[in-house]
């Protein structure tokens, strides 16, 4: 027989109209970024729109948004705050600065409940925060995701070939579970200095496009002013640049339907 | 009071294998969970009764079994209980229920995250097993008709 709290869990995701999976090769790309970039542009668009970090050992979503409240449950569970006109749920919420040394059945057990506890209400788009990899959380996510067509991954990586290199097992792992993959997203694809565009780490060639079937679905750029912003507690001020970005990755998002 | 939730994961979970075994109702459910779930069973099994009604699960007897947390610590070998577990947890985390105020543990709604907050009780590593007392599994199903 199912698990009764992962089969909850499957069927919380199912009634959620769009899933968007942020996910990376490696740490340190600007996944989590994304996700919150995303979803707050998604909310400003007025999608009921939920943000799920799945970052067990590093949730970092409530530092995004300077949010440090108290959690509050209700009949059927957590409650997500409603943070910049979007829902947010991680363990950070309920850990503190504790570390979250879970491995095996522990940590599947935990997202389990996690997602099955979660009281989204009615959602129209998910994005959830994917921690980097091929570990134990994205192969549950990919469990509970499976044979479920209202779900696709954008994969994030920064042009570099060490990045690359990696991302590409991941590529990989998505492709075998049977995950859609939208695109790629290409951060700290360049930066704009005395007038001039720079590109530190490259680009992505065509070649590496081309054998993964894949496009760029958007270039975010390196932008320090992204620091400030979650410094001041002002991380939904976006950026022009990214903004936009942040924009034509929803309008793709919403044009694959 | 997520029991309510729990409740409802359980007859989710039992009703379609009502449907496919072609049963008329369910005359006993055995319920099997871990310690460290924390449950309030009085909440849990008022919850099944009033969700079930109109359902085959009807007037089913709900029995619950509870299975003891046990620990062991990779680092030096020390094993404890969830009694003892509990001493170690820190009590500046909670979340609060919206409808009495009161503050739980959130091992309450995510009970491996106890794993995340506690320390061998012996010498304080992190790096530990837990060997029994997570999550719930349906144990056993009695159909009839």
């Amino acid at each position: 027989m199912e698990d009764p709290i992962f089969d909850r869990a499957k069927k919380k995701l199912r009634k959620v109209e769009r899933i968007t999976l942020v996910a990376s090769g490696k740490g340190g790309v600007g996944k989590s970024i994304l996700a919150a970039s995303l979803a707050l542009t998604s909310a400003n668009r007025g999608y009921r729109t939920g943000l799920l970090d799945l970052d067990i050992h590093g949730p970092s979503i409530p530092n995004i948004f300077g949010f440090n409240d108290e959690l509050v449950a209700g009949k059927e569970g957590l409650i997500p705050p409603v943070v910049n006109g979007l829902k947010l749920m991680s363990l950070g919420l309920m850990v503190g600065g504790n570390p979250v040394p879970l491995k095996g059945e522990s940590k599947r057990s935990a997202l389990s409940f996690l997602l099955a506890m979660t009281e989204w209400g009615d959602l129209d788009h998910l994005v959830i925060d994917m921690p980097p990899g091929t570990g134990d959380e994205t192969l549950f996510c990919l469990r509970a995701l499976r044979n479920m067509d209202n779900a696709g991954a954008i994969v994030i990586t920064t042009p570099s070939s060490l990045s690359r290199s990696v991302v590409a097992r991941l590529i990989g792992l998505l492709r075998e579970e049977g995950m859609r993959i939208y695109g790629l997203v290409e951060n700290m694809a360049y930066i704009k200095c005395c007038g001039e565009t720079l590109r530190p780490f490259g680009s992505i060639d065509d070649d590496f496009l081309s054998r993964y079937g894949l496009r760029i679905l958007a270039s975010l750029p390196i932008d320090l002013s992204i620091e400030e912003r979650i410094k001041k507690g002002r991380f939904s001020e976006l950026p022009g640049d990214f903004r936009y970005q942040m924009e034509k990755l929803l309008d793709e998002l919403v044009g694959v339907g | 009071m997520h029991e309510w939730s729990l409740a409802e994961a359980i007859l989710e979970a039992i009703i379609p294998i009502v449907k496919h075994e072609s049963a008329g109702r369910v005359s006993e459910v055995e319920i099997v969970y871990g310690e460290m779930m924390e449950l309030e069973l009085d909440i849990l099994r008022f919850a099944l009764e009033e969700l079930s009604k109109g359902t085959p699960l009807e007037g089913s007897r709900f029995m619950f079994r509870e299975e003891k947390a046990s620990f062991r610590c990779n680092s030096c070998g020390y094993k404890w209980d969830f009694e003892q577990a509990h001493d170690t947890l820190p009590e500046d985390l909670g979340i609060r229920e919206g409808t009495s105020g009161d503050r739980e543990s959130p091992i309450h709604f995510i009970p491996d995250l106890a794993q995340a907050l506690m320390r061998c009780p012996s010498c304080g590593s992190r790096d530990f097993e837990v060997e029994s007392g997570r999550g719930l599994r349906i144990y056993k199903v009695v159909l009839e008709g």
